[in-house]
Formats: structure tokens, C-alpha cells, sequence
């Protein structure tokens, strides 16, 4: 039997090599000796045929790559390594911390990445692979269910798969390098199935389908009891019924047990979650508004049977039932129970609309073919085509082709922003005109909208401190209705009128039933999840429920100048020419700007910049220097050009008359004046300055009305700093202040026992928003992370401090407004229950009533927490 | 007074007792959990009505993992909280959720679903 030389190919008999090698478990043989060099110098190149996966034919063990997020980086892995070795097949492990890599070389007859898989996540390591599910049409058969997990796990790249045949869903996390989701298609069709898309792929969507299930449930629970409830209503009064008035007692007793006998489904079928959740909270030594349902229709039904079944026990009068009770009062709370779900599912809209935002599908090219792939396949560095109107799948960097794209959906700008070679592009937006490809950087849920709605889902669910006390009440709450309810059946029983038992039994089931912690629970939590999806949908990200909290009583807003007032740019501004000078405004800016063309200094490229905005023709410059601490001095068109400050004009003996006073009232203004002296004449002034945005006066006007002192602070010198200040209407100027300053300074605001919020761009301000009560950060575009901030705006304008501010309001007074209600309808409705105004007015609550009111109580909360879905902001950032 | 409203004044009383008792005074089981070969302290949690075990005992600086399971379709226990911890995950029905995080200071923290109706503790020690 001949071998194969692996370094020049030649077929050779083992006898007569010149060499051979044993490598990773297999003898090599060589024909030469220079191949046996070429092989000993790069061993691994001739084993494998690819690094990351994929089977040498001529060899039987096979390598793969598998991403370990978190593997030491000091200390080695040998649990690990251990446990992998110790898997028949597994024939070497090398471990690369540093590119949280594990290097697996198997052989694939023996073992499967899905075992191997197993072996890491055992031994207490991340396995980073993507997960995905496929639905698997008319899957019936038990047995099948393990055929199809088997040939899903041997599929190359596989690392686990699962098949639920309760969903008809295989849910399968796999190497998106080694595989692909037809190869997992595939391999389902191999058992006769046909895959299909899975039911619901994002929580979100799952979320409603679930939602959407229960509210049926709800309502086949709902309509059961309130059939019922009709039913049992004509018995209970017979009195005004024709026939039934007519019937002797004995034949309504008859009745009334089967009517005992109806409600029966309707306690434990309709409201059996009453009953259920009741005993678990009592196992938990807890107690909830299940406790008290329970409690109260139960009481009735056993009182009421009672009574039919032994009358003779009872007072004159007393042996009356009350199934009525019973089955109405389940119907409307699971009513209720049923309003509140939908109503629930409106306040979640927002993250609904972002999600809808991401594209479904991705052009990837690939070894140099488009093939259109979904979009969580995508992996960092693939370079992807997106044509005019197309979505951007997920974010990167363009590196072929330029356009303009809408990005409003995530930051707000309105107007599309051009996007040439080397500029980011994020996921989501939409692209206008050109067609460009571009290398992703971030994909799954690293990318800026997956990060969006991380925060916000994350804020929705966090708690503002009020609700933290609202706990703390509503822990005690139920044990304390109860104590209420003994209490108010006791006090019927020994001091009320007759007949006493009926009053006493009534009065404390109505207690029980009216009570109701849901509304209580309900009120911030509702409120916090609407107001914080508004807040996104205006580009603002409110962290959490305490930055929301807090904001709303803001007094002082400290606001950055560089970037935040201002855009953070120098631009040209002015242009100056002498007065006896011979030089047109043009001509003097275009020389200039060919000379700056050069320079690297950033003010040069604002007037370099300055000058393409009019169109002006840039030459070529000559004998171009920079003179350290002065300016510039060049050659252009044969004539000699200086451009620099006062400093560089003396030492030149340049006379400047009048311009020296025009630099000066320049510079009042916060901008950066320099000299053109043109063959040794001088020319004009060009200033450039940071400009301020164009709706920062506007916005600090609205603080201002909104009654916030706004304060600017700066590391500028105080002239620029004034002159900035007087532009957009701010008095109260810290000038001067060292970046290691400003959280001192916010330090000492607050020392003036006021809530003070830190607007910055938040990198250089980390600090100083971390002082304050709240840190505003105001990011653009994919930097939406920004951990020292408790609110970040997506968009750059100011506006976005007073829209913040404004939905802080809103919603804290949405939740007031929750919890007033939710108070005032229990301190209210407890009373009223137990029967406080019977001596006076000869009123008592009926047990129905109250069922009807805590109902529809907690579906009032959550509706008033949908009204603020109407929110507007007084004026729009965009 | 009848000795019939004696009866039922004294099952007041005895009734209240018995509710402030079992409610709030009685001592409850805790469920201490014991850190793995790696370090981690895992505990798989049951979601139906209530959560069980609802006070679970870890050590402080080891990481957490709580594996929860709903059972129920009751919308109320679709999410489940860690305010203290900034972690939250939502319980599809018959799915376990995974939740895993580091509590780094000693104390008592509650987590819960999201209208605070199902209760549980977390005492990190």
C-alpha cells in the first residue's frame, strides 16, 4: 500500500521513504528530504485542511474551534482540559485564553461537538455559540423526536439540539462558521420533516403569543362563569322570579343544591388559579389577592351549602345561599384578570415598534458570493451589500461604495446623513440613494438597537424607589384585610342586627373581596414601563426606574459648553479683510484654505471646510512651514502667506491698524481670530470658533421655563465662556474648571441642598455625571452604552434634557396619580366594606359590587398607565 | 353576652394571632445553597403560585445561578426580578430561565414578579 508524501504529493511505498514523522497520532512518510524539512518547519499546516472545521479526508481526526468566553487567562484550564481528554475520541486540547478560543482535535467517528460541547459547559465554561429554533411540521411521533437530536448534534458545528414536541420545535445552538441554518434544515429533512420557521423567534413575539393564549383562556373561564352566574342569579331571587316564587321551600332547597353543585366548576375550573396560587402563597407563608378571593368565595360557598343542608342549625331566616356571590364574583375578577392582559400588552408598544426596527435578512459576501443569509447569522467581519431603500442589517464599517442614509429612526436626525468609505453605519437604518458595502464590526446583540432595547427592557423592569416602599406596604397588606375581615364578622356577629349571622358572614366576605393589592402592585410598575418606552421612542434611554424618579425633581441642570452647548467643531465664522488692503473676501479665503489644506492643526480643516462650503478652487502651496507657537508660512501663487496669531505678525513686522482691535472683539465673542498677512501686508482676519447648535438657546429657554436653573461649565477661559453664555441665555458661568474639577463642582451645587443633573458627552464627564443626581450623556449613533450616565440621548440636541425632564414629570405623576387611586379606592372601599356606614346611612356593600369594583380597579391602573402612551413632548427634539 | 358571642370573640382573637403569626413571625425555611467544584452556587427555582424554595441563602463574592421554571400560564409570574441586582428575565411557561449574577455585599434581597404578587428572598451572608 502506497502513502502520500503531504508536503509534494507524490504516492510512496512506507519502505522506501526517505523520512516519516509521527504527528497528532498519525505516521507521515516523505519522499525527500527537503520535504521532510518543508513538513518539520509548519507540522499543523499539513494536518489540516482547514482550521476551523471540516473533516481531512485523508485523516481521521477532525479540529474545531470553539468560542469559551470565559476561560482564565492566568491560571490554566486543566479542569477543563482534563474533562475534555478524558472523552473518548478527544485527541488534543489547546486552550487560547487570549482569544477565548478551545482548540479541539477529534475524531469524529467517536465523538461529537455536541458531547464535547457538554464536556465544557460542565466543567463550568461558556460556550458561545448562536441559538436558534426551526419548526418541524406535524411532528407526532415520540421516537422521532430523539432521531432528529441525534442527526441535528452529529451535523458539523452543532453544539446542542433539543427537540420539543410539545411546541413541534427544535431548538439547536450551533457555530454559525461551521454551519449553516440549511445544513440544519437539512438535516430535519433527512428524517422526513419538513422544517419551517419557528412560531416566534424573539422573546417579545413569544411573550404575546403566550399573552394572547391566556386571554383566550381568561374569556373561556370568563363566559363559563358568567353563564353560570345568570343561572345562579334567577335562584337567589326567587322572590321576584314567577315560577320559582311559587315553589315551596323544600323545592328550592332542591334547586339552590343544584345551583351549589353549578358553581362548583365555576370555583375550581374558572377560578382555580384562585385557589391554587392561594395554597401555594399559604405553603409560602405568603398571602396575595388569590388569598383573599379565595378566601371570600370559598367562605360564601361553604356557608351557603352549609345552610341548605342543615337549615334546622340556623336562625330564623339565615338558611339562605349565597352561590350568586360566588359565581359572580369569579366571573368579573377573571373579567378583570382578562381586561388587564390586553391592556398590559399595549404598554410593552415600545419595544415592540424597536424591535420591529432590525431587518430580517442580511446580503453577505462571502468567498466572494452573495447569498442572502438571516440576519442572526451574520458574524463580525463579513462584508455585506446594501442596496438603495435596504435596510442596514447590523452595524459596521462602509468599505466600498458611499450613500446617504435615514437615520431617524434611532437618532433622530431627520435629514439622511452621507456616508462615504471609513464611516459607521448602524443596524436598522435605512439606506437612501447609493449602494455601498460595508465589513460588520457588531452583530447580534451587540449591536446599537440590541443594546437599545437591552437598556430599555432592563429599565422597564427596574424599580423607582417609591415602589420599593409601596412593597413594603403592600407585604403587610393582606394579612392585614384579613385581620379586618375577622374582625368586621365578628363585630356584625356580636353587636349587629338580625339576623346576625347573614350580616356578619356577608360584611367580611366583602371585606375580603374588595380589597385589592393587584391595583396597588400594579401602579408604578405600569407606569415605569410606558413612560420608559415613550422616553426611548424619543431617543431618550432612561436607565432606571430611580434616574426617572429622580429627574423629576431636577433644580439645577449643569450643562457641558464643548459638545454639548456646542458642537464640539471649530468652524469658520468670520472673515476679515483690511481696510486698505486689495484683497476680495474670496480671494483671501481661498489662498488661505490652500495653504491650511497642509496643515494638520484642527482649526485648518474648519476653514479648509469653510471654503469647499462656498466652492472655492484650493491651489497647490509651496515651501509650506509651520512655525511652533505662531502660525503658518507658505508660498501660494507665487505670493508669500502668513497665517497665524499677533505673536507671529510682530515678529514678521507685519502692521495691522485696525484689525488688532477687530481680533480683539472676535475673540469677546469666543471665537479663535487669525491673522493673513499676504507679501508681508497684512490681509484680513479669518475666525473660526465651535459653534453653538442651533436649538441649545432654544432648549435652555425651555429649562428654564420648565424653572431649572441651567449653569455652563467649562474648561474655557471666562470670555469665551461668557460669550457662549450670552448667546444662548445662560448667567451663571463656571469658567476654568479643570476636567477632574467638574464632579467637585457639581459637588458643591448639590451642597447648596439641590438636585442637580450633569449634561455632558460622557467620556471626559464620567466623573462629573456620576456626582450628579442624574447624568444626562449625550452620545450619537452606536455609542448608546454609556455606563456613568443614568439617561442617555441618542440624539445630539439639547432638547433631549428637556424631553427627558418632561416625561420624568409625566410619568411620576402617572404613578402618583396610580397609587392615590389605589390607596384612596382601599381606605375608601375597606370601610365602606366592613360596613362603617350602615349605622348612619344604612348603607352595606354587596359582595357583588365590591367583586365588580376590585376588578375593574387594577384594569383602571393600568389604563391610566396607558394614557401616558398620549405623551407628547412640548416640543419634539427632531 | 351569649356564650355563643363569647365563642366567636375569642376565635377573633385566636384567628388574629394565628395570622400575624403565621404571616410574619413564623420562621420560615431557608434553603442554604453549597458553592460547586467551580465555584458557582446553583439552585433551580419552581414558579407556580409561588416560588420554590423563596429563600434561598448564598455566600457573598460567588456567583449565583438561579435556574427558574414556570409552570403556571397565569400572566402575573411572566417575569421575575432582582431589583437589587438589576436583573430580570421573562419565564415562558415550561422553559427554564437561566439567571446568573455575583452578589457582592452581605444583606437581604427580595426578588420577585413584576407587581410584586409572587415573593421570594435572596440572604446573601
Amino acid at each position: 500500500m502506497t502513502q502520500r508524501d503531504p508536503v509534494c504529493g507524490m504516492d510512496i511505498a512506507p519502505e522506501s521513504a526517505a523520512a516519516e514523522r509521527k504527528h497528532m497520532g498519525q505516521t507521515f512518510y516523505f519522499c525527500s528530504q527537503s520535504c521532510v524539512e518543508q513538513f518539520d518547519r509548519e507540522p499543523h499546516s499539513y494536518v489540516m485542511t482547514s482550521t476551523t472545521t471540516g473533516f481531512n479526508p485523508e485523516r481521521s481526526l477532525a479540529r474545531i474551534e470553539l468560542p469559551v468566553s470565559d476561560l482564565p487567562l492566568v491560571r490554566p484550564a486543566l479542569e477543563l482540559e482534563k474533562a475534555l481528554n478524558s472523552l473518548e475520541g478527544v485527541d488534543q486540547v489547546t486552550v487560547n485564553a487570549g482569544a477565548g478560543l478551545l482548540r479541539l482535535d477529534y475524531d469524529p467517528l467517536k465523538v461529537n461537538i455536541a458531547r464535547m460541547a457538554a464536556a465544557v459547559r460542565a466543567s463550568g465554561y461558556t460556550l458561545e455559540g448562536l441559538q436558534t429554533r426551526l419548526g418541524i411540521e406535524n411532528l407526532r411521533c415520540a421516537s422521532c423526536v430523539k432521531f432528529i437530536e441525534d442527526e441535528l448534534k452529529s451535523t458539523p458545528g452543532v453544539l446542542t439540539a433539543s427537540v420539543n414536541i410539545a411546541t413541534q420545535e427544535a431548538t439547536v445552538e450551533y457555530l454559525p462558521q461551521s454551519t449553516t441554518l440549511a445544513d440544519l434544515k437539512h438535516a430535519i429533512e433527512t428524517w422526513g420533516y419538513k422544517p419551517r420557521p419557528a412560531t416566534s423567534e424573539t422573546p417579545i413575539d413569544k411573550q404575546e403569543e403566550a399573552h394572547a393564549l391566556e386571554y383566550s383562556k381568561l374569556m373561556r373561564k370568563f363566559w363559563f362563569a358568567a353563564v353560570i352566574s345568570v343561572v345562579v342569579m334567577i335562584t337567589a331571587y326567587y322572590q321576584v322570579v314567577p315560577i320559582l316564587r311559587n315553589l315551596s321551600m323544600d323545592s328550592l332547597r332542591l334547586l339552590w343544591g343544584v345551583t351549589a353543585l353549578l358553581t362548583l366548576p365555576v370555583m375550581f375550573w374558572s377560578g382555580s388559579d384562585f385557589f391554587t396560587g392561594a395554597w401555594a402563597a399559604f405553603k409560602h407563608r405568603s398571602a396575595n389577592m388569590n388569598t383573599l378571593i379565595a378566601l371570600g368565595t370559598g367562605a360564601a360557598w361553604l356557608y351557603s351549602t352549609f345552610a341548605i343542608a342543615v337549615p334546622s342549625v340556623f336562625p330564623e331566616g339565615t338558611a339562605e345561599p349565597f352561590y350568586d356571590v360566588v359565581a359572580v364574583v369569579i366571573a368579573l375578577v377573571v373579567l378583570g384578570q382578562a381586561l388587564e392582559l390586553r391592556a398590559k400588552g399595549q404598554s410593552s408598544a415600545a419595544i415592540k415598534k424597536l424591535l420591529g426596527l432590525q431587518a430580517k435578512t442580511a446580503r453577505v459576501i462571502r468567498d466572494g458570493n452573495e447569498m442572502d443569509l438571516p440576519v442572526e447569522e451574520v458574524l463580525v467581519g463579513d462584508v455585506i451589500q446594501v442596496r438603495p431603500g435596504e435596510k442596514v442589517p447590523v452595524d459596521g464599517v462602509i468599505v466600498e461604495g458611499s450613500s446617504a442614509v435615514d437615520e431617524s429612526m434611532l437618532t433622530g436626525e431627520s435629514l439622511p446623513t452621507s456616508k462615504k468609505i471609513g464611516d459607521e453605519v448602524i443596524g436598522a437604518t435605512i439606506n437612501k440613494t447609493g449602494a455601498f458595502k460595508f465589513r460588520t464590526t457588531k452583530v447580534g446583540k451587540d449591536t446599537a438597537l440590541a443594546q437599545i432595547v437591552k437598556m430599555v427592557q432592563d429599565a422597564q423592569n427596574s424599580k423607582a424607589p417609591i415602589a420599593r416602599l409601596v412593597d413594603t406596604v403592600s407585604g403587610y397588606f393582606v394579612p392585614i384585610v384579613m385581620i379586618l375581615a375577622v374582625w368586621t364578622f365578628v363585630i356584625w356577629f356580636v353587636i349587629g342586627p338580625q339576623p346576625q349571622l347573614v350580616y356578619a358572614l356577608v360584611t367580611s366576605v366583602t371585606v375580603l373581596i374588595i380589597a385589592c393589592p393587584c391595583a396597588l402592585g400594579l401602579a408604578t410598575p405600569m407606569s415605569l414601563m410606558v413612560g420608559i418606552g415613550k422616553g426611548a421612542e424619543h431617543g431618550i434611554l432612561i436607565r432606571s426606574g430611580e434616574a426617572l424618579q429622580t429627574a423629576r425633581a431636577i433644580q439645577i441642570v449643569v450643562l457641558d459648553k464643548t459638545g454639548t452647548i456646542t458642537k464640539g467643531k471649530p468652524e469658520l465664522t468670520d472673515t476679515v479683510i483690511a481696510d486698505r488692503g486689495q484683497w476680495k473676501m474670496e480671494e483671501l479665503l481661498r489662498l488661505t484654505a490652500s495653504v491650511e489644506k497642509v496643515s494638520e492643526h484642527p482649526l485648518a480643516q474648519a476653514i479648509v471646510d469653510g471654503a469647499q462650503v462656498q466652492k472655492l478652487a484650493l491651489t497647490d502651496v509651496q515651501d509650506f512651514e509651520a512655525i511652533p507657537g505662531h502660525g503658518v508660512s507658505a508660498k501660494v501663487e507665487g505670493r508669500n502667506i502668513l497665517i497665524g496669531n499677533l505673536k507671529l505678525m510682530n515678529r514678521e513686522n507685519v502692521v495691522l491698524g485696525e484689525l488688532e482691535e477687530k481680533s480683539k472683539s472676535l475673540a469677546d465673542d469666543g471665537k479663535t481670530p487669525m491673522f493673513i498677512a499676504i507679501g508681508g501686508k497684512a490681509a484680513g482676519i479669518i475666525a473660526v470658533a465651535d459653534t453653538v447648535k442651533e436649538d441649545s438657546a432654544e432648549a435652555i429657554k425651555a429649562l428654564q421655563g420648565l424653572g431649572i436653573e441651567v449653569v455652563m461649565i467649562t474648561g474655557d477661559n471666562l470670555r469665551t465662556a461668557e460669550a457662549i453664555a450670552r448667546k444662548v441665555g445662560i448667567t451663571r458661568v463656571l469658567a476654568e474648571v479643570l476636567p477632574e474639577d467638574k464632579a467637585n463642582n457639581v459637588h458643591l451645587l448639590q451642597a447648596e441642598n439641590k438636585k442637580v443633573a450633569m449634561v455632558g458627552d460622557g467620556i471626559n464627564d464620567a466623573p462629573a455625571l456620576a456626582q450628579a443626581d442624574v447624568g444626562l450623556a449625550i452620545g450619537t449613533g452606536t455609542d448608546v452604552a454609556i455606563e456613568a450616565s443614568d439617561i442617555t440621548l441618542i440624539k445630539g440636541s439639547l432638547k433631549g434634557v428637556v424631553t427627558a425632564i418632561e416625561i420624568s414629570r409625566a410619568t411620576m405623576t402617572n404613578i402618583y396619580q396610580n397609587l392615590f387611586g389605589a390607596f384612596i379606592y382601599n381606605t375608601l372601599g375597606v370601610p365602606i366594606a366592613m360596613g362603617l356606614l350602615f349605622p348612619f346611612f344604612g348603607i352595606l356593600l354587596s359582595p357583588m359590587i365590591a367583586g365588580a369594583a376590585m376588578a375593574f380597579s387594577s384594569v383602571t391602573v393600568v389604563g391610566n398607565a396607558n394614557r401616558l402612551r398620549g405623551f407628547k413632548p412640548k416640543f419634539s427634539a427632531k | 353576652m351569649s356564650n355563643l358571642q363569647i365563642f366567636v370573640i375569642l376565635s377573633g382573637i385566636v384567628l388574629t394571632v394565628l395570622i400575624v403569626w403565621y404571616f410574619w413571625f413564623a420562621p420560615r425555611v431557608q434553603t442554604r445553597l453549597t458553592v460547586s467544584a467551580t465555584g458557582m452556587q446553583e439552585a433551580a427555582i419552581l414558579v407556580k403560585g409561588g416560588y420554590s424554595p423563596d429563600v434561598i441563602v448564598v455566600q457573598k463574592g460567588r456567583p449565583v445561578r438561579l435556574t427558574f421554571t414556570r409552570q403556571e400560564s397565569s400572566a402575573c409570574s411572566e417575569q421575575v426580578l432582582f431589583p437589587d441586582f438589576n436583573q430580570n428575565a421573562l419565564l415562558p411557561e415550561g422553559e427554564p430561565v437561566t439567571l446568573e449574577f455575583t452578589p457582592e455585599k452581605a444583606g437581604e434581597y427580595g426578588f420577585q414578579c413584576q407587581m410584586g404578587m409572587l415573593r421570594g428572598k435572596l440572604i446573601v451572608e
